[in-house]
């Protein structure tokens, strides 16, 4: 059953018409527990650490945009997002969401997820001064931002991944799933999934376009060694989305046994919400360091957006902070206008891909246009319907930077401060370019440094011929 | 509350801040920047939570002559038949160790380590690489239970040890290395040198001295054989891209070590040698080891955290022994903790080979009759080194720690298990101390807690792994 193909769709008001409550099976837990409201008390200054995963769903659907429930009941964030998926998925993203509302309050379930994230990932990550690259930004006359570095590349295989693929796959667990699903381009994700499920002993299949397996094949043989069984797809294009829609279509017919480990914030409710939640302890950090550091909060937060899950766990924090700028940083390839490119926020129009309504690169027939970056990471089509949402009421800004930036960016901190970053990670690097000399003496800027460069390394040299 | 230790006086065989006792647990735990590098004599075994003393004001102007320090140990916990001697010039560790070098590198040496003592003393160097060690190379790493991996070591009762990861795969560049390349590039910066040679064998401390370096703005060189650049071409990438010069020698990691030292001597005023391995004359393999000791300190506290107690048992691989004394210095004093070094079959200096002089210091190392070194081979390059550190040869001759040899199929078996038991991908030369754990689980009590330094990821070995593989099918 192919994916459903997007269409053009002219933005609605804001306002939803009030719709009948969907079918909601009963479940014991669901009905004892209150509606989690966001909880604001953790933002005070104390030391201890707030449990690493919140559940922010109400009962209520979104009726103004003061409210700004992110997402409502039915899985919008203003008019994006949504559950545009067959029939037979809903029961199991129900079930999904269920489970996810009652284990995040659920103190065993967080105690256990905190354990792993320290000890298995490595948390927490620390938040540090780039004092070279800050002195390279610096004007002549000594004044300038200071940079930050929220260092995700030294968690356990080396990217942001992880965060999500542990989080997932307890929740796996917990509902007593013995198979695991999911969907890679670059097969960072793919390695995240592979690693968690031979660390708690699940059977493991993973789908990667023909293409991507060629350009990666190191994190091929990975996932292999990790025990994962790694599927080739053949269809389309035979990259990232095509592995995606594969991944739902095998979904569809396994839905009892099998769990569906989505790597960024897209896809259908729960999937955005629950990813999102899962990255969220990187923003949580952060606060608690810059607090600890500076004894405020960051005034810019800068990361790049692919599907966005890197980008979301850093802003969703600060989201209701209206005095910290959010900055995501998209693919633009060989340029915009070159049509070449991944930049979904700048140039796409919205339509429904993968089960959610967002921005993303069609063409007019509604098709999708494939996208390109020489980071594979950011190489997808569509966005996050968060960021999507954030985008429209002007809480966060998007930009988008060249290969050659990039790579530019790529040199830039590995000789300034001796760490290899992603090529993902090397567009929000690169957006500093354009960022520090608007900023004023003294802002502090957070930079998601979102994964580390090893598996680059061979592009780079390639194209900066060192 | 945490105690500045530079309030922390002796008065009476009693530790006392403002006048009031203070338990050394309490400075030692709460303080983190006391954590990193305690000063302590070179060659006392002194329990980590111990010391930290106040320079007298006699002595803080600079120079801190021997018998100072000798009447400044208070708890010293000798092993029985030490013969290390106290602190002093030529470095020794038993009969081990020296400094057999040309005069040239005699006044070198010693103002290293001048030098070397004064910044363990410097409350400020301590506490910017306490933070350099948190924030740029990731510390403290975690002590991980890796439960799948007891599991499967115990036995049809279901008992068996308890097996624990210290988790050096998890720090920046992705090995042990950075602990001591970005101590030692700060140390080089504070002396004022600009810049930096190394030799590396597996890339690893290439890398990490590379990244040191581009992070403190010092020009680096690093030397590397021709043989170990093509079998480690991602890591000979990764120096280039991090802005370092990469020479090329002819032969291996041995090779590229003479011609760094060679290097260096032709400019001793401007540069600055930094070993990463614990071999070399006085003061590199106590330099080393005191910067890798981080490893060690970090365990005790987290076990004291974990399981409320020590470890029983401490495993890790040997190539010079770096890693290794990280881990086991800590526990050096603690006769409860059996130390377990690993070595590679065919580099294996301590348990085959003799006792001899080689890059400046006395030692085991892989000779023939005649005395010329013998090549050694490991498919975890990083092992490959036909000496070892002269403390290790101490260890080993004063019967305080075992050696014992893995072959490298082994190893590759103990690189399979660990990714697909664990999810985490091991370093082939970790690997060689997990192979060991076939042999160690039957012989150990039930819940006897073994703490295995993972001392490197192994991304970088995937590619050897595939090859490897690949010929063992077709054989």
């Amino acid at each position: 059953m192919a994916a459903f193909s997007s269409a053009s769709v002219t933005p609605k008001s804001t306002v939803l018409p009030s719709l009948p409550k969907p079918h909601r099976p009963s479940s014991a837990a669901y009905l004892q527990s209150p509606p989690l409201k966001f909880n604001n008390s953790y933002k005070t200054t104390s030391s201890t650490t707030p449990p690493p995963v919140f559940c922010t769903l109400t009962e209520h659907p979104m009726t103004s945009t003061e409210e700004e429930l992110r997402p409502d009941s039915f899985g919008r964030f203003g008019e994006f997002g949504g559950k545009y998926v067959p029939e037979t998925l809903m029961y199991a993203l129900s079930e999904l969401e269920d489970a996810f509302k009652s284990l995040s309050a659920d103190q065993e379930f967080q105690k256990e997820l905190d354990g792993i994230l320290k000890d298995y990932v490595g948390r927490e990550t620390p938040l540090y001064f780039a004092e070279r690259l800050t002195e390279s930004y610096r004007h002549p006359n000594g004044e300038g931002p200071h940079i930050y570095l929220k260092r995700e590349d030294l968690n356990h295989t080396g990217a942001h991944k992880i965060n999500n693929a542990v989080g997932q796959v307890l929740l796996a667990k917990r509902l007593g799933k013995k198979r695991i699903i999911a969907e890679t381009g670059a097969g960072q994700h793919g390695v995240a999934t592979a690693t968690v499920c031979a660390r708690f002993g699940l059977e493991c299949i993973i789908y990667m376009g023909a293409q991507d397996m060629e350009r990666q094949a190191l994190n091929v043989f990975r996932m292999r060694l990790l025990g994962a069984e790694v599927r080739p797809v053949h269809s389309g294009t035979a990259t990232l989305k095509d592995a995606t829609s594969e991944a739902i279509r095998d979904w569809v017919t396994k839905v009892e046994s099998t769990h569906y480990i989505l790597g960024s914030v897209a896809g259908p409710h729960p999937y955005p919400m629950m990813v999102r939640e899962f990255h969220a302890v990187i923003g949580k950090e952060t606060r608690k360091q810059a607090l600890d550091k500076w004894g405020g909060k960051p005034d810019v937060l800068v990361a790049c957006v692919g599907g966005g899950s890197n980008a979301m766990g850093l802003f969703h924090e600060f989201v209701d902070d209206k005095d910290v700028r959010l900055i995501g940083v998209e693919a633009a390839g060989f340029g915009i206008e070159s049509g070449k490119h991944a930049a979904t926020l700048t140039k796409g129009e919205v339509g429904v891909l993968h089960g959610a309504m967002s921005y993303l690169l069609q063409d007019e027939d509604g098709q999708i246009v494939e996208p390109h970056s020489i980071s594979a990471g950011l190489d997808y089509p569509g966005v996050g319907p968060e960021h999507s949402f954030l985008k429209d009421i002007g809480r966060a800004e998007y930009f988008s930077v060249t290969d050659e930036e990039a790579l530019e960016a790529f040199k830039r901190l590995s000789r300034l401060e001796g760490i290899i970053p992603a090529l993902e990670t090397s567009h929000a690097l690169a957006h500093l370019e354009k960022l520090c000399p608007t900023l004023r003496d003294g802002a502090k800027v957070v930079v998601n440094c979102s994964g580390r460069g090893d598996k680059d390394v061979q592009t780079a040299i390639k194209h900066l011929k060192l | 509350m945490a105690s500045n230790p530079s309030n922390v006086f002796l008065q009476g065989g009693k530790f006392t801040e403002f006048g009031k006792p203070i338990t050394l647990r309490k400075l030692f735990f709460s303080n983190p920047s006391v954590l990193p590098y305690n000063y302590r004599n070179f060659g006392a075994h002194i329990s980590c939570s111990a010391i930290v003393e106040k320079l007298s004001p006699a002595a803080g102007q600079g120079e801190l002559d021997s018998k100072s320090l000798t009447t400044r140990y208070l708890m010293t916990q000798k092993l029985p038949g030490q013969t290390e001697k106290p602190f002093s010039s030529t470095g020794k560790f038993g009969r081990f160790g020296g400094k057999f070098v040309p005069e040239t590198l005699i006044t070198c040496l010693s103002i290293l380590e001048a030098e070397l003592t004064l910044a363990l003393h410097d409350t400020d160097f301590q506490e910017e690489l306490a933070t350099e060690l948190r924030d740029y190379v990731g510390r403290e790493s975690p002590l991980y239970y890796a439960k799948r991996l007891t599991d499967y070591y115990k036995n049809s009762e279901g008992k068996g040890p308890e097996i624990y990861l210290k988790r050096e795969d998890l720090v920046h560049t992705g090995a042990h290395k950075i602990n001591n390349a970005i101590a030692q590039a700060m140390l080089a910066k504070r002396i004022g040198r600009k810049s930096i040679v190394a030799a590396t064998g597996a890339g690893q401390h290439g890398v990490a001295t590379a990244a040191a370096c581009a992070k403190l703005s010092l020009e680096c060189t690093i030397f590397m054989g021709s043989i170990d650049i093509e079998r480690q071409s991602s890591n000979v990438l990764h120096m280039k891209n991090l802005g370092a010069q990469v020479k090329a020698v002819d032969g291996s990691f041995k090779d590229a070590m003479s011609e760094a030292i060679r290097n260096w001597v032709g400019s001793l005023e401007t540069r600055y040698f930094l070993s990463g391995t614990a071999v070399g004359p006085h003061p590199c393999p106590t330099m080393v080891r005191e910067f890798q000791s981080i490893i060690g300190k970090e365990t005790r506290k987290q076990a004291k955290e974990k399981w409320g107690g020590k470890p029983d048992v401490l495993l890790a691989c040997v190539g010079s022994g770096s890693n290794a004394l990280g881990m086991f210095h800590e526990f050096i004093g603690d006769e409860d903790v059996r130390l377990i070094g690993i070595e590679a079959s065919h580099s294996a200096s301590l348990s085959r080979g003799d006792v001899g002089v080689y890059h400046g210091t006395m030692s085991y190392l892989l000779q023939d009759e005649e005395g010329q070194i013998i090549g050694p081979h490991s498919i975890g390059v990083g092992l490959e080194y036909p000496g070892v550190s002269p403390e290790l040869s101490f260890l080993k001759e004063s019967g305080r720690a075992e050696f014992y040899t893995i072959t490298d199929d082994e190893a590759l078996d103990a690189y399979e298990r660990l990714c697909r038991l664990e999810g985490i991908i091991p370093a082939l030369e970790a690997c060689h101390a997990l192979a060991y754990l076939d042999k160690l689980c039957r012989t150990l009590d039930d819940g006897t807690k073994v703490v295995v330094n993972c001392s490197g990821r192994g991304d970088k070995d995937a590619a050897a792994v595939i090859m490897r593989k690949q010929d063992r099918l077709e054989s």
